[in-house]
């Protein structure tokens, strides 16, 4: 039935109105992204408006992952969301449990892309896929933890690789300490590098039902795997002073302590790769390698972090049209080259990579060392554990996690109690998820 | 008064140039940040003295943060919250004190409670209102029936409809819809004598010309008071202006908000280098405005507040 | 209080409080009610079907130990922030009040902290205070322990109740700078010819005569301090380290819109409505008896 629309009383259409380019689909993108990387964005959003004259897209960042969230939940509710939406990792599962998406296939499909679903680095669409392997939505942004090191701080203890284990770790940060460094590693509070990415490489569950793939009903299970030994021996660690915490509240965050050379080893995303090199203190070698695995267990792929791009429903057929436009132009070898060479993320299709590897890309200097991301995300097939993290109210269960942390390193509860409790308030959380969501399928 | 006291006034004025320095190392700091190269500012040790990288910086901000427009658009916002709640304020105040009419406690009561629960906490549902203001009347509407019988005499749907995102009205009026200033001047009007009203009457006046020529010429102080502390409560404004203003490319935001992205944090920007010799220069353009209007309304602002308060 | 002398006219009486109404009605109640049931439903962020579940969403917020926390944190926050800005903003305005040569300049001076956009204020504490950077780098260079609001709670809550004083200072300051000068001269000069000394006349006569704005300024800066110390606690340390600046705002902020459980916030909004209902209630009752004593 048609709406008649009776009253209308418009009084800020003429603030938003489209004066120019009137035939011109336009529609809105969203992301979180700020600072460089979101200048990246605009420039990518620009060469897709300059590659074609049928639709413009309109980016805006949010200011922060977080926010173009909520933004966007706030801006759909009102039905005057954007057409497409960058959202993070952890908010993944409460958008793919809602109707509030067009799925990515669909839209493709119906807008007559023909798209290579296999193409993508199955760590990556994975992570992002449900149950069945369809992707919903694109992958965008991903990166991967690496463990940087210092080469120079290396070579004064004798040696030319990184460690490829955390016992030989271990070894080259006692050495560092010892050769008179005050900072052997460096290591802000957060769940991802540490619990999550550990987890990942040894196939360690983080949560039932395999990560929370197969049901809502999942449980945290961290705190009775290998995970706690390798903690312990982190505490242990950073005990004896080889790790040292830092934060932007404390003054240097990380990356600018490993930049400055103030810190010599630390686990960060491939991301950062780009903002380090630019950063680095003048004539500082340094590289990246695979995280380490514990001595005697087998490496698995690690997670990838990021985040990913979703169709909002509620949109004309010319705005979807769009959409599928721009996915199909950023799934394009060229500009997955475009977006690595100007961010540190790593293209998300084997094309891609392979594009960018013929074009010797990685054999540069700024570059080189990025192609290990996709090797440590190619590092074995995905299996159960290692294929991701569906778990709902994720962000609060991070900050536990995260609060615990903090709370074990600041010598106030022991490495048990902390994680305990964090497990406890985080599966508190996933039950009221679940409750939230009672009826709904795993899709 | 004259009196000899001179450890006293040692005392004070020891007092005051301590309060003076207090007031000023962190703006002091802030100026000295805003000086240096990024390189300097991440080194970890304190900067006392300014650098020579002022003027950069402080262009990058400004280009980066678009803070022209961004500006313009917080002294629209502010200049809307503040008239609008004085308006606001100095009629509704008027209408409590000088009327009776049945339920008039009732909507006192009402209009300060409003006082109880900051934006921060209902801002999603806030939201919603914002995106269609007359959302509220539809639903009643809806839930009494009235959309359906309409429908049914005329064949016409009612579907009420008023976007208020992206456009200054959407910014300033939720920000109107609290109880502060009423009190100030239902305070006000209560300190004026009953003679007033009086003698008004004597000479004629009925209800609008009482509150314009009688009321109004007297508070002056108080519209002076509560319009510089409405303007700075809006031009403070964060949470608000960033959700309500999603077109950043047409419309724009404020200036907070976009100090507020000018100084990303590590954890959500996805590994930007936050640099904050630019961030501390668009700290500095953003908080210049307010202190202006203080240091040039601060006369009648101190004495406004003379025996009403708030 | 009531007035005495009013017009008769209902209708227009009426016809000035509409506007605030409406606005009030669209702006406050509608969203309000919105979150209440939300309070009693398991809403889903992005819409759909929602199921009520009565008062469960209460009981769990009194079943968390974090929110019991918080609330204490909170009012540990108000009371510290209460007493720090009140003292200051109160030693200043008589310090102003005396009208020394040149206080003028001071009292300018002393009102622009108030002034201060509070993301910016709070950046530049930030600054200030880390542990590496700051005006303590160098003791901590000598003992880590010293300065960490980054690992130790106390430190990072006693950053934001500085960061909040140093601007609610001049809000008190203002207030109180008003309240003194209001007091009639002629009763301080008579005392000055009792022969009572200036100390004597501030602690006999200025701060009895100024009481009642005292006790309407402590509950004030009571009230507001739940309310505005979000950009604060956002800025500056995000609810941390581990909880320990999580203020019931900052709380709500978190748990609905950046961990998206709508429910558990709308009603722990509705318990943060009453506890300010019934701090609200005693500002009315001093607001009403400060009337009387004009």
């Amino acid at each position: 039935m048609l709406k008649k629309i009776l009253m209308s009383a418009v009084l800020s259409a003429a603030l938003v109105s489209n004066v120019y380019a009137a035939d011109r689909v336009k529609f809105d993108f969203w992301h979180g992204l700020t600072g460089n990387l979101g200048e990246v964005v605009a420039e990518v959003c620009k060469r897709f408006n300059d590659s074609q004259s049928d639709y413009e897209i309109v980016c805006t960042s949010q200011g922060s992952y977080p926010n173009a969230l909520q933004n966007a939940i706030a801006a759909y509710r009102a039905k005057k969301g954007p057409t497409i939406v960058q959202i993070f990792d952890a908010g993944t599962l409460d958008l793919m449990l809602s109707d509030a998406y067009v799925p990515a296939r669909k839209l493709m499909e119906d807008n007559g892309y023909k798209i290579d679903w296999d193409d993508y680095v199955p760590a990556i669409a994975n992570y992002y896929a449900d149950s069945k392997g369809v992707l919903n939505s694109f992958p965008f942004n991903s990166s991967t933890a690496l463990l940087y090191w210092n080469k120079d701080a290396f070579a004064k203890i004798g040696k030319t690789e990184a460690p490829k284990t955390w016992e030989e770790t271990f070894d080259a940060l006692k050495a560092l300490k010892a050769a008179g460094y005050e900072c052997p590693m460096g290591w802000e509070n957060d769940t991802w590098q540490i619990m999550e990415q550990f987890s990942a490489i040894h196939a360690l569950p983080i949560a039932s039902q395999s990560n929370g793939y197969k049901g809502l009903n999942a449980e945290l299970q961290f705190n009775k795997t290998k995970f706690m030994d390798y903690l312990k021996l982190f505490k242990k660690g950073y005990d004896d002073g080889l790790i040292k915490i830092k934060s932007p509240e404390t003054g240097e965050d990380v990356d600018q302590a490993f930049a400055n050379g103030n810190c010599q080893m630390m686990m960060e995303s491939v991301a950062d790769h780009g903002s380090i090199g630019k950063t680095q203190k003048p004539g500082m070698n340094w590289d990246v390698a695979m995280l380490p695995v514990m001595a005697g267990m087998e490496r698995h792929n690690t997670f990838v972090g990021g985040a990913s791009l979703w169709a909002l429903q509620g949109k004309s057929a010319s705005e979807y049209k769009g959409a599928a436009a721009f996915f199909n132009f950023i799934a394009k070898p060229e500009s997955a080259l475009f977006w690595s060479t100007n961010t540190g993320y790593i293209p998300v299709t084997k094309s891609g990579f392979e594009f960018m590897k013929a074009q010797g890309f990685y054999d540069k200097a700024p570059y080189k060392g990025r192609e290990v991301a996709i090797a440590s995300l190619n590092a074995s097939p995905v299996t159960e554990y290692t294929r991701g993290i569906r778990l709902g109210g994720y962000t609060q269960v991070r900050k536990e996690i995260r609060d615990a942390f903090t709370e074990i390193f600041a010598n106030k509860v022991s490495v048990d109690e902390g994680m305990n409790a964090a497990v406890e308030r985080g599966n508190i959380v996933l039950r009221k998820f679940e409750k939230t969501y009672a009826g709904k399928v795993m899709p | 008064m004259i009196e000899r006291t001179p450890l006293l006034n040692l005392a004070t004025y020891t007092v005051m140039i301590l309060g003076a320095f207090m007031v000023f190392v962190p703006l002091w700091l802030v100026f000295v940040g805003s000086t240096l190269t990024v390189r300097e500012i991440n080194i970890p040790e304190l900067h006392v003295w300014p650098g020579s990288h002022f003027f950069e910086n402080v262009q990058a901000a400004w280009a980066r943060g678009h803070l022209g427009g961004r500006l313009f658009n917080s002294l629209i916002m502010a200049l809307g919250v503040a008239t609008g709640k004085v308006v606001m304020s100095a009629l509704t105040a008027f209408g409590l004190v000088y009327f009776r009419f049945p339920g008039r406690m009732l909507v006192f009561w009402m209009i300060f409670i409003t006082l109880m629960l900051p934006l921060e906490v209902r801002i999603v549902p806030t939201y919603a209102v914002a995106a269609n203001a007359l959302w509220p009347f539809q639903s009643i509407l809806d839930v009494t029936g009235l959309t359906d019988l309409i429908q049914r005499f005329s064949g016409i749907q009612v579907a009420l409809e008023w976007n208020l995102l992206n456009s200054y009205t959407g910014l300033i009026l939720p920000l109107i819809a609290t109880a502060t200033g009423t009190f100030l001047y239902r305070q006000f009007y209560l300190t004026v004598p009953d003679e007033l009203l009086e003698a008004a009457r004597m000479d004629g006046a009925g209800p609008f010309r009482f509150l314009v020529e009688f009321l109004m010429p007297l508070s002056r102080a108080n519209m002076a008071a509560l319009f510089t502390i409405m303007f700075l409560y809006a031009w403070n404004q964060y949470l608000w202006p960033l959700l309500a203003t999603p077109d950043r490319a047409g419309f724009g935001t404020t200036a907070v908000v976009e100090l507020k992205l000018l100084a990303p944090t590590v954890s959500t920007n996805g590994g930007g280098t936050p640099d904050w010799n630019v961030a501390m220069a668009g700290c500095l353009i953003v908080m210049l405005p307010p202190l202006l209007l203080v240091a040039f309304m601060q006369r009648y602002f101190v004495r406004g507040l003379i025996a009403t308060e708030k | 209080m009531e007035k005495r002398a009013t017009f008769s006219k209902t209708s227009i009486g009426v016809m000035f409080i509409l506007p605030q109404v409406l606005l009030v009605f669209t702006f406050f109640y509608w969203p309000t009610g919105a979150a209440m049931y939300w309070a009693f439903t398991l809403e889903r962020p992005w819409g759909g079907g929602n199921e009520w579940v009565g008062f469960d969403n209460f009981r769990q917020v009194f079943a968390d130990r974090a929110y019991w926390g918080s609330i204490f944190r909170s009012l540990v926050f108000a009371a510290a922030t209460a007493t720090l800005s009140m003292g200051f903003g109160l030693l200043l305005a008589v310090a102003c009040d005396r009208g020394l040569k040149g206080y003028q300049a001071f009292r300018t001076v002393f009102v622009w902290p108030y002034a201060v956009v509070a993301p910016a204020a709070a950046l530049a504490f930030r600054f200030i205070f880390a542990p590496e950077a700051g005006i303590f780098a160098a003791l901590v260079k000598q003992n880590p322990a010293f300065w960490n609001p980054a690992q130790n709670g106390y430190h990072a809550m006693a950053m934001i109740i500085i960061c909040y004083s140093w601007k609610y200072a001049a809000y008190c300051f203002i207030f109180f700078l008003a309240a003194l000068q209001a007091i009639p001269r002629s009763v301080i000069e008579a005392s000055a010819l009792d022969g009572a000394g200036m100390l004597r006349r501030v602690f006999d006569i200025q701060l009895p005569l100024i009481t009642p704005t005292f006790f309407f300024m402590l509950v004030i800066s009571i009230t507001d301090s739940f309310q505005d110390s979000f950009g604060i606690v956002d800025v500056m340390t995000d609810g941390g380290p581990a909880k320990a600046t999580e203020l019931l705002v900052y709380k709500i902020y978190f748990d609905g819109f950046r961990g998206l459980d709508y429910s558990g916030a709308a009603a722990q909004s509705i318990v943060l409505m009453l506890i300010m209902m019934v701090l609200t209630f005693f500002q009315f009752r001093y607001i009403e008896r400060r009337v009387h004593y004009s």
